[in-house]
């Protein structure tokens, strides 16, 4: 039941999704659906690296950061358009984590949150103090509204198909490979690494494979969110992002995947609903997490699976009665 | 004898203390082997050398013939070698049919373009590591745990289960670390009945174990280790009157181990 029942909910959710626009006129309400849906593929990368394989990394703000400024700078420095800008996103945030992954992933999961930490924050100062690149504070604004087969996406409502198009197709992704061998052996490395190695399979090329694939999307991510906002400064690099992703992974439960990709759209909006009370807003919110990890403390598909785990115990234990 | 593992020379030292002082052995193929001796005296260290887990301060390791002396430990898998951990080590998280697919994917051809598209190499493969799987887990009694998550199961079923997963993809030679260990007893039998069964069919097994009892009944050959250096070496029934053995290991004289055998039979 299980099987049909989750791409086909998938669908129908994501066609629901798209067509928010038509549903409302409210910038600010296409503008949240906007955020939900890239900060979800956000977070999304973030559980292959964090939740799949067993990795912290706090790298992914780097790597969100460097596609931002990529995409930015291929439009408005290199001459290029919105498209390619994200294709060398991706590309440059890979072999990026190729490099720091090699020698780094060598090292004990411990060192590699200390490095990829370090990475994040080399990335906030490459933006702010290398001006002759990145223009420094002031950033670079007004980034033309992407463009295809001569149309404009120039409205928010226009561009939130393409934030759409992008999700579905990087989760899509996502899911092919979480769902595949390579998803179930890396969550084989993160259970038990030494019992991978035993049974000949090397968990290097896995394990950097992971993180160089969850770089490439993030930094596409940064790539579609900056244009969103249309501008680009050393704020894109603020801690914010980085806990919004950890808490949408965390909350909707580290390698489940359909876990986080629900907590991603709730957790988005949850800041926005909370509006009926401006002063209390973030109050609220910061409660809402601390009860939900106290209720949930391995986030919601954790505690379905707890759940589900007493049950198959209850059946076992009947079963020999 | 055709010798399938041979071990020479190995050493290995821990801040000075050596944990193997040169020790030699050969593993021939067919047959089971059991690898005994007392608390520390460095039957762990011995297998980790051999299946790549620890580095040899000296030695040479030959799996059929084929030097395999520190190789990474995924290689000496990939040539044949399938290893239990003392500490049983299983995919807790990961269903037992799960738990099983991992330990053979290594093995067969398809890869994960196979994967992508589905191709009939990708379902031969899954169905042949499916039925290998359902085998073993009938072997090992644990049908009714099939799609459950293995971390749910008592710490000697998940023994079998590290067992199981040694045996799927039916390596050259599988070294158990202590396999019965924390078995219910009346498994124990059926354990050894099954590993008499694979090894009539050409499997080679190497086994450390404490219950002298499961080794005597099943091992061709014993190989017993004192303080890093081998001690004696011989059929089960040799070993159990070597007064040097019975001293270091077993702490009694022949006469009790003699009488101990009577009362055995």
């Amino acid at each position: 039941m299980k099987l049909v029942a989750a791409p086909l909910a998938s669908i129908i959710a994501a066609l629901l999704l798209a067509a928010l626009p038509l549903l409302t006129t409210s910038n600010y309400i296409i503008g949240i659906g906007i955020s939900a849906l890239i900060f979800t593929v956000a977070a999304a990368a973030l559980n292959l690296i964090y939740g799949f394989t067993g990795l912290l990394s706090f790298a992914q703000l780097g790597f969100w950061g460097i596609g931002g400024y990529t995409t930015a700078l291929t439009v408005v420095t290199f001459g290029g358009n919105f498209w390619w800008g994200l294709v060398w996103a991706a590309l440059i945030n890979a072999a990026i984590a190729l490099v720091v992954g090699y020698p780094t992933l060598r090292t004990n999961r411990h060192a590699f949150v200390i490095v990829t930490l370090t990475f994040a924050l080399l990335a906030t100062l490459i933006a702010r103090d290398w001006v002759e690149l990145t223009r420094g504070p002031l950033g670079i604004p007004n980034l033309p509204p992407p463009q295809a087969f001569g149309h404009r996406f120039a409205t928010t409502g226009q561009f939130y198909w393409i934030a759409w198009a992008f999700s579905v197709a990087m989760l899509g992704l996502l899911y092919a490979l979480c769902s595949s061998r390579i998803g179930r052996t890396l969550i084989a490395i993160k259970q038990n690494e030494p019992l991978v190695r035993a049974q000949g399979i090397a968990p290097m090329p896995y394990k950097l494979a992971a993180f160089a694939i969850s770089a490439a999307i993030t930094g596409a991510a940064g790539g579609v969110y900056c244009f969103h906002l249309g501008i680009i400064d050393p704020l894109f690099l603020d801690f914010y992002y980085m806990q919004t992703f950890l808490i949408i992974v965390i909350i909707g439960g580290a390698g489940s995947f359909w876990g986080v990709i629900v907590s991603g759209i709730a957790l988005s909006a949850l800041p926005e609903v909370l509006r009926f009370s401006a002063d209390l807003r973030m109050i609220i919110y910061g409660l809402i997490l601390v009860v939900a990890m106290f209720v949930m403390p391995s986030g919601v598909a954790g505690w379905l699976r707890e759940k589900k785990l007493a049950e198959m115990r209850d059946q076992l234990r009947g079963a020999l009665r | 004898m055709n010798a399938l593992l041979e071990v020479s020379g190995l050493r290995k030292s821990y801040a000075g203390v050596h944990a193997l002082d040169g020790v030699s052995f050969a593993v021939a193929a067919g047959s089971i082997t059991g690898l005994i001796g007392p608390n520390g005296s460095g039957k762990s260290t011995a297998i980790d050398c051999i299946s790549g887990f620890q580095k040899l301060d000296a030695g040479k390791v030959a799996l059929a013939g084929h030097d395999i002396t520190g190789r990474p430990a995924h290689h000496i898998a990939r040539a044949g070698l399938m290893r239990t951990f003392q500490t049983v080590r299983v995919y807790e998280r990961l269903s037992l049919r799960d738990n099983l697919a991992i330990a053979n994917q290594q093995f067969d051809a398809a890869t994960w373009v196979d994967e992508f598209f589905r191709t009939r190499r990708y379902r031969a493969a899954v169905e042949t590591s499916e039925g290998r799987a359902r085998e073993l887990v009938e072997l090992i009694g644990l049908q009714r745990y099939w799609e459950a998550e293995t971390g749910i199961l008592s710490y000697g079923q998940k023994k079998l289960v590290a067992l199981a997963a040694a045996l799927m993809p039916s390596p050259k030679i599988v070294v158990l670390d202590e396999p019965v260990a924390g078995v219910n007893p009346s498994r124990i039998r059926e354990i050894e009945t099954a590993l008499c069964e694979l090894n009539r069919a050409g499997e080679t097994f190497l086994i450390v174990e404490h219950n002298v009892e499961f080794i005597t009944n099943l091992c061709h050959q014993v190989i017993v280790l004192d303080q890093g250096r081998k001690l004696a070496e011989g059929t089960s029934a040799e070993i159990h009157t070597d007064p040097r053995v019975l001293e270091a290991y077993l702490g009694m004289t022949p006469e009790m181990a003699e009488a101990e055998m009577r009362g055995a039979a």
